[in-house]
């Protein structure tokens, strides 16, 4: 499988016969799993291959000249920046080019006006470590600190240090695509300026084309620039300590700590993390699923499943703990009032510190979302959405009690409601539901258990992440807007009208229904005969 | 039949008008745009009659400019082709004040006079830009990127989720009101984003020619529990922005405002015109205004170790500036100016129009640091023009830490001279074109602005117009706005 | 096990390297995090120094590094893929650094580095490896016992006048063929610094190489002749300790000696030790006395096989089943045994020395690229690599580079030398010798 010889050609004319390739030992090392996020399930099996050829741009120019290639022979691609966000960024048609944008890794920071401008080969890793270094910091997402920040900040983009700022689409700056057609999009200030540090539009604004929510996985172009903002931190130094597997960055306490509280009940956890957004005080509040911890404590999997054993739904119910990240963004004094008003909220609700080690190992450099895959080897945030305290208080156990229905292949977590936390000062609260099974297990019910998440939104009236993107258009279209996917098909059609960035999406969760045998008992919504997209 | 006969079938016969001397006031406002007449008014009571009439003006290529205020600055809602005035007045409900979740949810006409004096009672406010309009539509100003004077919030706009009619006619819901059955619904509307793609985004700063937004939902805020008001007299604007960046990283304050000695004197004075001359003369440079407030829990807490990190620094570093809770010879300005920047302007004339009966004002957004050479620029071209500067207003609004700012020049006229018009607006194109040259950035193009920024954003144009082609197939919302 | 909870059925496993299906499910699990590439994201620098993957920095497709490689090497055990040039440079054009295993185990329980080294075994068992290279090389250490194919009887050659050597002692000294042929500095520096201790030490009657090549680059019978002839020598010496100055001699021994025999370390019937911590406890209780001032600004490198791959040697066989988990339990080799604090407290107690730490150290180190017959066959990466951590040499404005390894040091001077740079590459050995 290769892509044509003359557009091979001339691609390689772009970057140089080094960074292109077509052979096919290569390109199998650029297959999607089986392991890794979303792994191990048919979407995975069905909807992806290995590519046809892998290119290495450098430059926004060199991603030009590729899209207009592609677009000349009709060559399918995928933008690709570290390829963790498993088998929906990697090629779903054959004979299609990998566009690994690892080598764009530009970087510029303007410390005074708290922003940088990152390419897409760029991950929070190295964007953090410069951050801390002059007093901010960035929002790491969830997915892990080894994630392009183009991508996440296009696609999700939150960890519980979103507190304050809430969401992620507000942090973006300027921005810069490569369209599908291969014109050059500059939003915000990049429009008129070398600059990019503001983001609006003139007059209306396209980065709403950049994502909803969450993303449409690249779909409508490559963003080959994107400014983000930083936010202002704390003078002290947090040093990296440890060796593997047990580092942390150990926290100057007298401006930055993590507190654990235990409190009495549900009602009282969300009542702590709703009045910690009110008092308007914290740098994150969080309530992790009680498997987390269980991850951080062992040793290893064999032992996590020791501990996990002693768990039950009874414990998982009075399992109460909240997590607060107190900063001193302006002094000391700031941090100890922060510190007394946290106690009187805690107080009044009956809840009790516990202990916390001043070290983090978790979300400011989030060294440790891989952990995720301790458990079973297989792991996928169904639906992550932010929305109002009310709306998260109930949709982790609506998931819980549809997911107790595929347990097995799922794993045992006791009806377990899953993380959440508050954005925006308590404005908005947050649900995140995450699901785990073994790769080795039957997992068709993985596949049903995802679409039947979709119509379970719909029919409880719940808002939903991954719309456009990972849910068929067809089902969750109608029911949001209403219609949604009728203005998105619009725009696809009209930047993209051959479908060569990056097809079927998002039509690729519809066609996953059409094609596996297994879903076609979870069909039950119309779908035009033909989807509306060319063949590939 | 006629345009009025076939909107009276959409909406009530007395939500439909034709009269000359009504025409006539939706055919100006308070820009230095040139006049357009509309052909009818038309007063929709529900999204479903916004709808219909988009929608019959789509099947019959009229032209529909939407309007929600009754008082406009920047000549968005003057018709430039005609067609269809759709004011929003009738659908001016308070849906619902949701406390809990800090939000409320508007219709399009909802003022900032009844938004306010309804959140006052249940001690909630929403931040403000500064002293908006009181007639003015909070959902407009909201939409059309209005800067608020707060700038504490990381979160920036308190837009949240809400409806549009879509130029083709359709009722759409962005973000998490887009959920079937809204608000009967888990969804309570406070996630702008999504479904899909950011829809909320298009209709931002479109001075109406991407649909007709119905209402939204708004985050809402807790009323401090303590206020204090400072004040610092400023000379150099460039020692000013180095005190703002280094103090609003560290999460200073609530309100922090930059005015000059033209725009304070504009909207302290009582007693015109006598007052004023007075003010103006006898007000610094600059006067940087802070309000620290205590907040709900330990206001008095809060407080002190803000005010204990702002006089260290002052201490320290910026021995020059003196911070006080009193402008020294303007004794009750602190109460005074207190309550104006958490109220919509009181007066019935607005504060830029109480000198000479108009402004303009040019603004766009700035890194704060070139804050004092944008001033010089324009104050060579006004000075050019004959335009004296003791007339020049200006206003700095530092955003989120100071990142960025809102800088806002504002140039006072004689609405009825036409000369001093015309001066004002070529002085306004040449300064913007300038500005824009050394690094300023128009976020809203009201009027002239938008050749101007949209030739130099050629890319961006080309990639609106074919968004704006989707939404508005045959450009009947609001055309002759931005570049469409 | 309690927790039994579905059906699955239980495999067979061990983590015998001589069957690539022992680690199907190993690669089977990556999820593409590239922890195996990444600098630990704790100890992240910056926008520089962001990899300690060699490959997978030298040629920049997902293919050079672990996570590629294990996609390839699940196709290689499906039998699916023919032994082409490509598949080889892939397998081999790497140092074996340990970067990726110890990256990976971070956060789970993937035997990534016992995979790479299933792949190179399949490849000489499957007639395609090892490279050309690899083969001279070989060929040498079973015509003349070094991997140089110099006279064997020119070994011992380094034992000048000036170094006691004792008939039979606790310690027995492994110089390696680097020390003895190409590094006899190194050879020389340990001697004196083991007499200046008041230890005695011996030497092997008949030494030849440990056959660090023959095992990494998959030549896995020949190496595990020459370990079963090796640990034979050592307990016929009547050694207590087998002490050596060769980083790459010492995770041999160490390591891959039991593992290839099926045998913990603990089991060898011997400690094997590095200089490094012979050192570090020898100037705690006082027996080496660093009194002399060594006026220089160094910084220390951390070779790979004193640092990553050197945790004992612990096999494992038994059934893997629900979960992927397995019984009996494994205490999971992670890299945390490395000898980090050893080399810095031995530097950090020589009077005159400023020690300065590069960007990337310890199990973040970023390898030299050398090892394990890596520049034999693939000069260009292990220039390569050279030159990545010289870029940090110069970030830190060291005089000298300090390593614990003559792999190190040959490549680091070469491409110093060809930089034309003032940087003064040497053994540790050096360092504290020029202290006594």
């Amino acid at each position: 499988m290769a892509i044509r010889k003359e557009a091979y050609k001339a691609l390689e004319s772009v970057v140089g016969s080094e960074f292109i390739t077509d052979d096919p030992i290569l390109c199998e090392g650029y297959r999607s799993g089986p392991g890794g996020y979303e792994s191990a399930t048919g979407y995975e099996r069905v909807m992806t291959m290995p590519p046809g050829a892998v290119i290495l741009p450098r430059t926004t120019e060199d991603v030009q000249k590729i899209v207009k290639i592609c677009n000349r022979y009709k060559v399918a691609y995928v933008p690709y920046s570290t390829g963790f966000y498993g088998p929906r960024s990697h090629c779903h048609v054959k004979n299609e080019l990998l566009i690994d944008m690892k080598r764009m890794r530009d970087f510029e920071l303007d410390d005074k006006h708290w922003y940088a401008a990152v390419q897409p080969g760029v991950t929070y890793s190295p964007l953090q470590a410069e951050c801390l270094k002059r007093g901010g910091y960035v929002v790491v997402g969830g997915g892990g600190a080894q994630v392009s920040v183009v991508a996440n900040m296009i696609c999700d983009g939150w960890s519980p240090l979103s507190l304050r700022i809430g969401f992620p689409h507000r942090r973006i700056l300027g921005v810069e695509v490569v369209l599908p057609d291969g014109e050059i999009l500059r939003m915000g200030s990049l429009a008129v300026h070398d600059d990019a540090f503001w983001g609006e539009g003139i007059g209306p604004d396209l980065r709403g084309m950049l994502r909803g929510y969450t993303g449409v996985l690249g779909c409508l172009g490559i963003v080959t620039k994107l400014a983000l903002k930083i936010l202002p931190f704390q003078p002290e130094e947090l040093k990296p300590t440890g060796i593997s597997p047990n580092t942390g960055l150990a926290l100057p306490v007298n401006r930055v700590k993590w507190l654990n509280f235990q409190v009495p009940s549900k009602e009282a956890e969300t009542q702590v993390m709703y009045e910690i957004g009110k008092a308007e005080i914290a740098g994150a509040v969080t309530k992790v699923p009680l498997f987390w911890r269980a991850i951080a404590k062992t040793e290893g999997k064999e032992e996590f499943w020791d501990e996990w054993g002693k768990e039950s739904e009874e414990t998982i119910k009075n399992f109460h703990i909240v997590r607060v990240l107190l900063i001193g963004f302006t002094s000391e004094a700031q941090m100890r009032y922060d510190e007394a008003v946290l106690n009187d909220i805690v107080k009044e609700v009956g809840g009790v510190q516990r202990p916390t080690k001043p070290i983090d190992q978790s979300w400011i450099k989030n060294a440790d979302s891989a952990g995720m895959w301790l458990m079973c080897g297989a792991y996928v945030s169904v639906d992550y959405i932010i929305e109002s305290i009310p709306h998260a208080d109930t949709h982790g156990p609506t998931y819980a009690k549809l997911k107790a229905r595929y347990t097995p292949p799922f794993m045992p977590d006791y009806g377990d409601p899953g993380w959440t936390m508050v954005c925006e000062a308590g404005h908005q609260g947050y649900s995140e539901y995450l699901v785990y099974w073994d790769p080795d297990e039957d997992t068709n019910p993985v596949d049903q258990f995802y679409v039947e998440t979709s119509k379970m939104n719909i029919k409880d009236r719940y808002y939903t992440s991954l719309l456009g993107s990972h849910q068929p258009l067809y089902l969750t279209g109608p029911k949001y807007g209403p219609n949604y996917h009728e203005w998105l098909l619009k725009i696809k059609g009209e930047f993209d009208p051959a479908w060569i960035c990056h097809p079927p999406v998002p039509l690729a969760h519809d066609e996953f229904v059409e094609r596996a045998e297994w879903m076609k008992s979870t069909k039950d919504w119309e779908t035009p005969d033909e989807l509306p997209m060319p063949k590939w | 039949m006629s345009i009025k006969d076939e909107l009276e079938q959409i909406v009530e016969k007395k939500n439909v008008r034709d009269a000359a001397e009504d025409l006539v006031r939706y055919s100006r406002d308070l820009s230095l745009n040139p006049p357009g007449m509309p052909e009818v008014i038309v007063r929709p009571e529900t999204s479903q009659q916004v709808a219909a009439v988009v929608r019959w003006a789509g099947t019959n290529n009229v032209p529909v400019v939407p309007v929600s205020s009754s008082t406009h600055f920047h000549g968005c809602t003057i018709p430039k082709q005609g067609g269809v005035i759709l004011d929003m007045v009738n659908m001016n409900r308070i849906l619902e004040i949701d406390e809990y979740n800090r939000k409320v949810c508007i219709e399009a006409g909802v003022t900032w006079r009844q938004l306010t004096e309804e959140l006052d009672k249940r001690d909630m406010r929403v931040i403000m830009p500064l002293l908006p309009h009181p007639e003015r539509s909070v959902l407009t100003d909201w939409l059309e990127r209005e800067v608020p004077t707060n700038t504490v919030y990381d979160y920036g706009e308190p837009m949240q989720s809400l409806e549009v009619v879509w130029p083709t006619g359709e009722i759409f819901r962005a973000g998490s009101a887009s959920v079937n059955g809204y608000p009967d619904s888990k969804s309570k509307g406070t996630n702008p984003s999504g479904p899909g793609l950011d829809f909320y985004r298009f209709v931002q700063g479109a001075q109406g020619t991407m649909g007709v937004v119905t209402w939204t939902n708004l985050k809402i805020e807790s009323k401090p529990k303590i206020d204090n008001i400072l004040f610092a007299a400023i000379d150099d604007l460039g020692r000013a922005q180095d005190f703002l960046y280094r103090i609003l990283p560290r999460r200073i304050g609530q309100e922090v405002v930059l005015l000059n000695n033209v725009d304070l004197a504009t909207i302290l004075t009582d007693k015109w015109p006598d007052d004023f001359e007075k003010l103006r003369a006898a007000l610094p440079a600059w006067t940087l205004i802070i309000v620290i407030s205590g907040l709900l829990r330990r206001p008095e807490e809060k407080v002190a170790y803000e005010m204990e990190f702002l006089g260290e620094v002052i201490r320290n570093e910026f021995k020059d500036i003196a911070l006080t809770d009193n402008l020294p010879g303007f004794p009750g300005i602190g109460k005074k100016l207190l309550s104006l920047l958490r109220k919509p302007w009181p007066k019935e004339v607005y504060w830029k129009n109480q000198w000479k009966g108009a402004a303009h004002s040019l603004f766009f957004i700035a890194k704060p640091s070139a804050t004092p050479l944008y001033k010089s620029i324009v104050e060579e071209i006004a000075e050019a023009y004959g335009y004296a500067l003791e007339g020049l207003g200006m206003y700095i609004q530092p955003i989120e830490h100071n990142r960025a700012c809102h800088m806002e020049f504002n140039f006072f006229y004689d609405p009825e001279c036409a000369s001093e018009k015309a001066l004002i607006k070529s002085l306004s194109c040449e300064a913007a074109k300038e500005l824009l040259n050394s690094g300023a950035f128009f976020t809203r193009p009201y009027g002239d602005l938008a050749a101007i920024n949209y030739e130099r954003a050629g890319g961006y144009a080309s990639a609106l117009k074919r968004i704006k082609k989707l939404f508005d197939p045959n450009n009947i919302m609001n055309p002759g706005n931005l570049c469409f | 096990m309690a927790n039994d909870r579905y059906d699955t059925p239980k495999k067979k496993v061990s983590f015998e390297v001589r069957d690539l299906n022992n680690f199907v499910y190993d690669m089977s699990r990556c999820i593409k995090c590239k922890g195996c590439y990444w600098v630990e994201h704790t100890y992240m620098p910056g926008i520089k120094y962001t990899t300690r993957c060699p490959s997978g920095t030298w040629n920049e497709f997902d293919s050079y590094q672990a996570a590629g490689k294990v996609r390839i090497g699940l196709a290689v055990a499906e039998g699916k893929f023919d032994w082409t040039p490509k598949l080889l440079e892939v397998i081999y054009a790497d140092p074996l650094c340990g970067a990726c295993d110890v990256g990976c185990k971070r956060n789970l329980d993937l035997e990534i580095g016992l995979s790479l080294e299933a792949l190179r075994i399949k490849a000489v068992k499957d007639g395609a490896g090892p490279m050309p290279a690899h083969k001279k090389i070989a060929r040498n250490i079973a015509d003349t016992h070094n991997r140089f194919g110099a006279p064997h009887d020119s070994r011992k050659k380094w034992i000048d006048k000036g170094i006691g050597v004792a008939e039979k002692a606790d310690v027995l000294y492994f110089g390696g063929c680097s020390a003895s042929y190409t590094n006899n500095e190194i050879a020389q520096a340990t001697g004196k610094v083991l007499n200046a201790s008041g230890t005695p030490f011996m030497v092997m009657k008949d030494e030849w190489c440990c056959g660090n090549v023959l095992y990494s680059v998959g030549m896995i019978d020949e190496a595990t002749e020459i370990a079963k002839r090796n640990i034979e020598a050592v307990k016929a010496s009547g050694a207590k300790t087998l002490l050596t100055s060769c980083a790459e001699c010492y995770r041999t021994w160490k390591v891959d000696y039991p593992k290839m025999l099926d045998i913990a370390t603990a089991d060898l019937g011997f400690d094997v030790i590095h200089l490094l911590e012979f050192a570090d406890d020898a100037i705690r209780n006082g027996s080496v006395k660093p009194v002399r001032n060594v006026d220089l600004r160094l910084t220390y490198h951390d070779a790979c096989s004193v640092s990553r791959l050197c945790d004992a040697w612990r096999p494992w066989k038994g059934e893997r089943g629900w979960m992927g988990t397995i019984e009996p339990r494994y205490k999971r080799r992670r890299g945390a045994e490395g000898l980090y604090g050893q080399p810095r407290n031995i530097l950090g107690a020589i009077p005159g020395l400023t020690v300065v730490e590069m960007p990337r150290i310890r199990e973040n180190a970023f390898c030299c690229g050398a090892g394990r017959g890596t520049k034999e066959a693939f000069p260009d990466l292990a220039r390569f690599s050279a030159n990545q951590r010289l870029e940090e040499v110069r970030e830190v404005g060291a005089e000298a580079l300090v390593s614990a390894c003559p792999f190190c040091k040959n490549n680091f001077s070469q491409a110093v030398k060809a930089h034309g740079e003032e940087v003064k590459v040497m053994d540790i050995a050096e360092v504290i010798l020029a202290s006594l």
